[in-house]
């Protein structure tokens, strides 16, 4: 751990951590420093003036505090009448040429220049001569929407694109009032995290087209989960909102800060995968393509379950580490074979350095874990002669061809116990609705070897049964959530010693010699 | 601290008040008094006679909402969600989509209000940055013999006309 | 039997049937224009066939449409549907039945046969209407009990303890009466007020028994329900109360059975305390005896309140407000019309009295219509004091409801019959 130094702030004695600027370190105890163009990820830039505060130890009268270190016995002042003066100058010159346009700008409920005008403002303008126009709703590419007006300069984006993707699509150009963040002509964003600009300006100018309008963001119940668009696991806020008369529908992904798995970003296929939660959802039980009550499905699967010789569980590698747990003990009571071949889920040299990862499945590794075979040869072994074959969320259409699938079907009763109308269910004799991802609880551990939670976020108006529910329906031992986890701290060796109702919210590192990797 | 303590003498605690059939006597007394008065001269009732006999309508009632229009016919509104931020009975349903008159960027594509669910509190008129909505319409009785009838479409709110002057509706107090 | 016989039967037995229910219509009216007019209020005024809104009777049909047509509903959770669909019709029924001992005429003797004019000629008199009368809080408390609600099982005990604490009063009430009149036959009763105290004052219940006609008449609003003692409805705490669960017909029953006995008991106090059908100063000997006289002076009497009752009805039944051709002046000339030619066809019938002459058939029968006009007149009055102190008192508290009951009304009505006991001693 860094070491703690004591400083003062407005006279109070604090302990913070040394090493960190001023911001950072004096935010970390609760005390806020405005800020516009400081941001963790992206460094000190010092353009905004906003944080400016005063130090009484003979240095020039006004630092910013994004470039001042935390040093012991520092007296940092924040609340002088002249740190107010200074604060709500600057606001008032960010505020000269904005358009004041929160009635119609997205940014309104999260955005800094609202929440500082109410903090440190809150006067009217004095301004007589009219605002500069620039350019509105200039589309920057990648489902990124720029409003000049509304751009207080702080660079964020532009260092953004410079230095965490390196490409550079944007910059400022002009000066005084006419400077403007632009893209080259003709060059617009080009990058698989282009979206976490939107995030990261701190006012409307930097707009998501896809979630343009859809909701205000204080109607938005931020829910903590893991995307699960590809291994990497990243933490997310998945922001959903219930309107009257409607169900419960996630309208965005944005990432969440866990330093240890995705710092500050998520790239911007993850956050659509929002839309798999929402669109094509199996929602009733299907008998041969026909809808009917969950009852007399389960019941139908439980007689197949009953009269089949040779079963096969196939389990996805997006199941949660609970579910598989589940399944395992439900096939092992029935004798059926357990696969996990899922190649399709795999994009080979798709991957990058930074967060993306050519695994499309969120939990892979928990088949190492808990000795699932995920291999071709097996599948084809377990299959060969099987007369049921139980897709668990494992949609076989990505890992075999229209043709094999279709032989499969033939072949043998295909079940499919999914939250979604893929192309599996569509084949399946026998289709259950289970819970989808945000609308369940479980653990997941990613390709790193680190061991996630996520809980319940999404509710919906008739909420689909739990796989693990479902499962234990058709004669799976394990009931519930509680009991798979149990099972799993005394069954499964890595876990041993690990409390899993109690895992820190960062996730928990697993020794990676344990836990072979199996990027397949 | 020793304030002046008055002690408020309790009725009703004499024979004359305890035996209560006097009393109500006397109440009964009243009460026939306005019987006879109003039987024997019934223009002399508190009542207006409503349907013929309307009530007088001020800009500062609030009535039936209505969306307004600048002078070119565009719609004020911006679908901000304001109003429907601000009220309390939850019966404004909004749907906002891109601009296509040519004003700003964003209008609503549906403006739902239910009036069944209505308080007409006016909350959504205070809360309006654009002047948008008023319940200045004048319309207090709204009829319907269904359900959805009484759930106004944004058409319904923008056909409606406001039934004060500008002038008058200032000073109302808006 | 005689052909006549079972011609007064029928018309006895109707008359106890029909008059009640005629008169729940009435009543209702009454309540709700005398409630509108005690508050300012001008009351249904609206409802009206052909512009006809006789007063604003016709709202009573367009309840009664109203409540016929609604949806029936019995409750799924009622798992005792006969109790509670016979609830009302104990209420109803019993309210109903209780009338049939009241006299509402003197003893007519047609042919030298004499016909007690009551629906079920019985001489139990008083004991029928104590006995018959208790059983209506079973219909409210089978309602309440059975409606599976708690609101009905609250006001449903509160009924049940309502009725225990004032038939206590209300039967002392009654002995000291009996003690008075020495007999338990209502039309004996009734005769006995006919009489003169110091030959001026008709010698009725009220002059003679005036604490015994309090303590009655709070009880028997007690036994009806009636504010101020309606805790078994208390919409402020219980919503309705018994009948909470209950709608359409079914309601509408406990509706009228509640203004049924409010008929039965107003009757019941008349005839007990204020002279039953006597008119005073005019006992059935004297009327049949001067039929000449009284027929004159009905001529006389009825162009007179025919003309008061037609300048009230040309002032007050036309519009508050501007109105071309004002519909309602028209009305109340139709109704002018009517009354006058009602007027006129009584006349006539007045003047065939003066020529028949005194004595007879025809006498015993204009005496017995006199009578049981001035019966209904007093019943009606009654009723109306009914209506008249539900506008004017609050409800009790249930605590004080009690109070008043055994602290107060019991203890004086067992003065009271001492007292008259030891008077009725001494004077006999």
């Amino acid at each position: 751990m860094a070491d703690k130094v004591k400083l003062f702030v407005n006279g109070q004695e604090v302990e913070v951590e040394s090493g960190k600027n001023l911001i950072d370190a004096i935010g970390a105890v609760g005390i806020e420093i405005p800020h516009l163009c400081y941001h963790p990820a992206l460094g000190a830039d010092g353009n905004c003036r906003m944080c400016l505060v005063g130090i009484e130890d003979g240095r020039p009268p006004l630092v910013p505090a994004c470039k001042t270190r935390a040093a012991e016995g520092m007296k940092v002042q924040l609340d002088t009448d002249k740190i107010k003066k200074i604060q709500r100058d600057i606001m008032e010159l960010e505020l000269i040429n904005h358009p004041i346009d929160c009635p119609i700008c997205d940014q309104a409920g999260e955005c800094k220049l609202q929440d500082y005008y109410m903090k440190y403002d809150g006067q009217k303008s004095r301004m007589t001569v009219k605002p500069v126009l620039k350019a509105k709703k200039m589309d920057f590419g990648c489902g990124v929407v720029h409003d000049q007006e509304r751009c207080v300069l702080c660079a964020r984006c532009v260092r953004f694109t410079r230095l965490i993707t390196k490409t550079g699509e944007l910059g400022i150009v002009n000066r005084t009032d006419y400077a403007r963040v632009n893209i080259f002509p003709g060059r617009p964003l080009a990058n698989r995290y282009a979206l976490n600009v939107v995030d990261l300006c701190p006012v409307g100018a930097m707009t998501s087209a896809d979630f343009r309008f859809k909701q205000r963001s204080w109607f938005l119940t931020k829910s903590k989960g893991i995307c699960r668009g590809c291994s990497k696991g990243c933490n997310i806020f998945i922001d959903h909102n219930r309107e009257k008369y409607k169900d419960d529908v996630i309208y965005r992904f944005r990432p969440r800060l866990n330093e240890k798995v995705n710092g500050y970003f998520m790239c911007d296929a993850g956050r659509m995968t929002y839309k798999q939660e929402n669109d094509n959802r199996l929602t009733v039980a299907l008998l041969d393509g026909k809808e009917t009550g969950l009852n007399e499905a389960v019941e139908a699967l439980r007689r197949a379950v009953s009269q089949a010789k040779k079963i096969v569980c196939v389990i996805s590698p997006n199941n949660s580490l609970e579910q598989m747990f589940a399944i395992q003990k439900f096939a092992a009571n029935c004798n059926a074979a357990v696969s996990g071949y899922s190649d399709g889920y795999v994009i080979a040299g798709d991957g990058d350095d930074f967060l993306i990862q050519d695994d499309k499945s969120a939990n892979r590794a928990s088949f190492a874990l808990l000795g699932i075979d995920a291999s071709k040869a097996g599948f084809d072994a377990a299959v060969n002669g099987a007369d049921l074959l139980i897709c668990f969320q494992n949609d076989l259409s990505l890992s075999l061809t229209a043709d094999a699938l279709n032989a499969l079907a033939g072949n043998c009763k295909l079940a499919y116990l999914g939250s979604n109308m893929d192309a599996c269910a569509e084949k399946a004799a026998i289709a259950l609705p289970v819970a989808s991802a945000t609308e369940d609880a479980g653990t997941l551990v990613n390709v790193d070897s680190i061991l996630q939670q996520y809980a319940v976020a999404v509710v919906k108006n008739t909420p689909a049964f739990d796989m693990i529910h479902v499962v234990s329906q058709l004669g799976g031992e394990i009931k519930n959530c509680f009991e798979a986890r149990a099972g799993l701290t005394a069954a499964v060796a890595a876990l041993k010693g690990i409390d899993l109702e109690q895992v820190p919210g960062e996730g928990l590192a697993l020794t990676v010699s344990e836990v072979p990797n199996v990027a397949a | 601290m020793s304030g002046k303590i008055k002690i408020m003498e309790r009725k009703g605690k004499d024979l004359y008040e305890r035996l209560y059939l006097i009393e109500v006597f006397k109440g009964m007394a009243v009460t026939f008094g306005h019987f006879l008065s109003n039987l024997l001269d019934n223009s002399k009732l508190y009542v207006r006679h409503y349907p013929e006999v309307k009530p007088e309508i001020t800009a500062r009632w609030r009535g039936r909402h209505r969306l307004t229009k600048y002078e070119d016919g565009t719609m004020k509104c911006v679908a901000c969600f304001m109003c429907q931020t601000n009220c309390p009975a939850k019966c404004i349903m909004i749907e906002a989509g891109e601009r296509v008159d040519g004003r700003t960027e964003k209008m609503p594509v549906r403006f739902d209000i239910d009036l069944l669910e209505c308080i007409y509190c006016g909350y959504c008129v205070e809360a309006c940055p654009m002047d948008a909505i008023r319940m200045d319409t004048g319309i207090f009785s709204v009829t319907g013999d269904e359900r959805k009838s009484f759930v106004l479409k944004i058409t319904d709110l923008l056909e409606t006309p406001g039934a004060f002057t500008e002038e008058e509706y200032k000073k109302g107090g808006a | 039997m005689s052909q006549l016989d079972i011609l007064l039967i029928v018309l006895r037995v109707a008359f106890g049937a029909f008059v009640p229910l005629c008169f729940i219509a009435v009543l209702v009216w009454m309540e709700r224009r005398g409630a509108a007019y005690f508050q300012d209020r001008s009351g249904p005024n609206r409802a009206n066939i052909f512009g006809f809104r006789a007063g604003g009777l016709v709202q009573n049909l367009a309840d009664a449409v109203k409540l016929i047509t609604k949806e029936d509903v019995v409750p799924g959770h009622i798992t005792h549907k006969f109790y509670f669909v016979i609830a009302p019709v104990i209420v109803f029924l019993i309210a109903l039945v209780s009338f049939a001992a009241i006299p509402f005429a003197d003893v007519l003797i047609l042919d030298g046969k004499e016909y007690i004019m009551q629906a079920i000629p019985t001489d139990l008199g008083i004991l029928w209407f104590l006995a018959v009368a208790g059983f209506a809080v079973y219909g409210i408390i089978l309602a309440g009990w059975s409606s599976h609600n708690k609101y009905g099982v609250l006001g449903g005990l509160r009924a049940a303890a309502q009725v225990i604490s004032y038939e206590i009063p209300m039967g002392l009430a009654v002995i000291s009466a009996l003690i008075v009149y020495g007999t338990v036959n209502l039309t004996e009763m009734v005769q006995f007020q006919g009489q003169l105290l110091f030959g001026f004052i008709p010698m009725w219940g009220v002059v003679l028994q005036p604490l015994g006609a309090i303590i009655f008449i709070v009880a028997a609003f007690a036994e009806t329900n009636r504010t101020p003692f309606d805790l078994a409805e208390g919409e402020s705490e219980l919503v309705a109360g018994f009948h909470v669960e209950y709608s359409s017909m079914k309601f509408g029953m406990f509706f009228m059975g509640e203004y049924v006995a409010m008929f039965t008991s107003s009757a019941i106090i008349v005839s007990l305390y204020f002279g039953g059908f006597q008119i005073p100063w005019l006992a059935t000997d004297a009327l049949v005896n001067n039929t000449r006289l009284v027929s004159f002076l009905l001529m006389l009497l009825l162009p007179v309140l025919a003309l008061l009752f037609g300048a009230w009805m040309s002032k007050n039944n036309r519009s508050h407000y501007p109105r071309e051709n004002d519909p309602r002046v028209r009305e109340a000339n139709v109704y002018a019309k009517i009354m006058w030619g009602l007027v006129i066809a009584l006349e006539l019938l007045l003047v065939i009295f003066l020529i028949s002459g005194s004595g007879g058939m025809a006498a015993r029968i204009l005496t017995a219509g006199l009578q049981i006009v001035t019966f209904l007149v007093k019943v009606t009055f009654m009723c109306f004091v009914y209506v008249w102190v539900r506008w004017t008192l609050p409800r009790f508290r249930y605590d004080q409801l009690q109070k008043l009951g055994w602290q107060t009304l019991l203890p004086l009505s067992l003065l009271n019959i001492f007292v008259t006991s030891a008077i009725v001693v001494a004077l006999s």
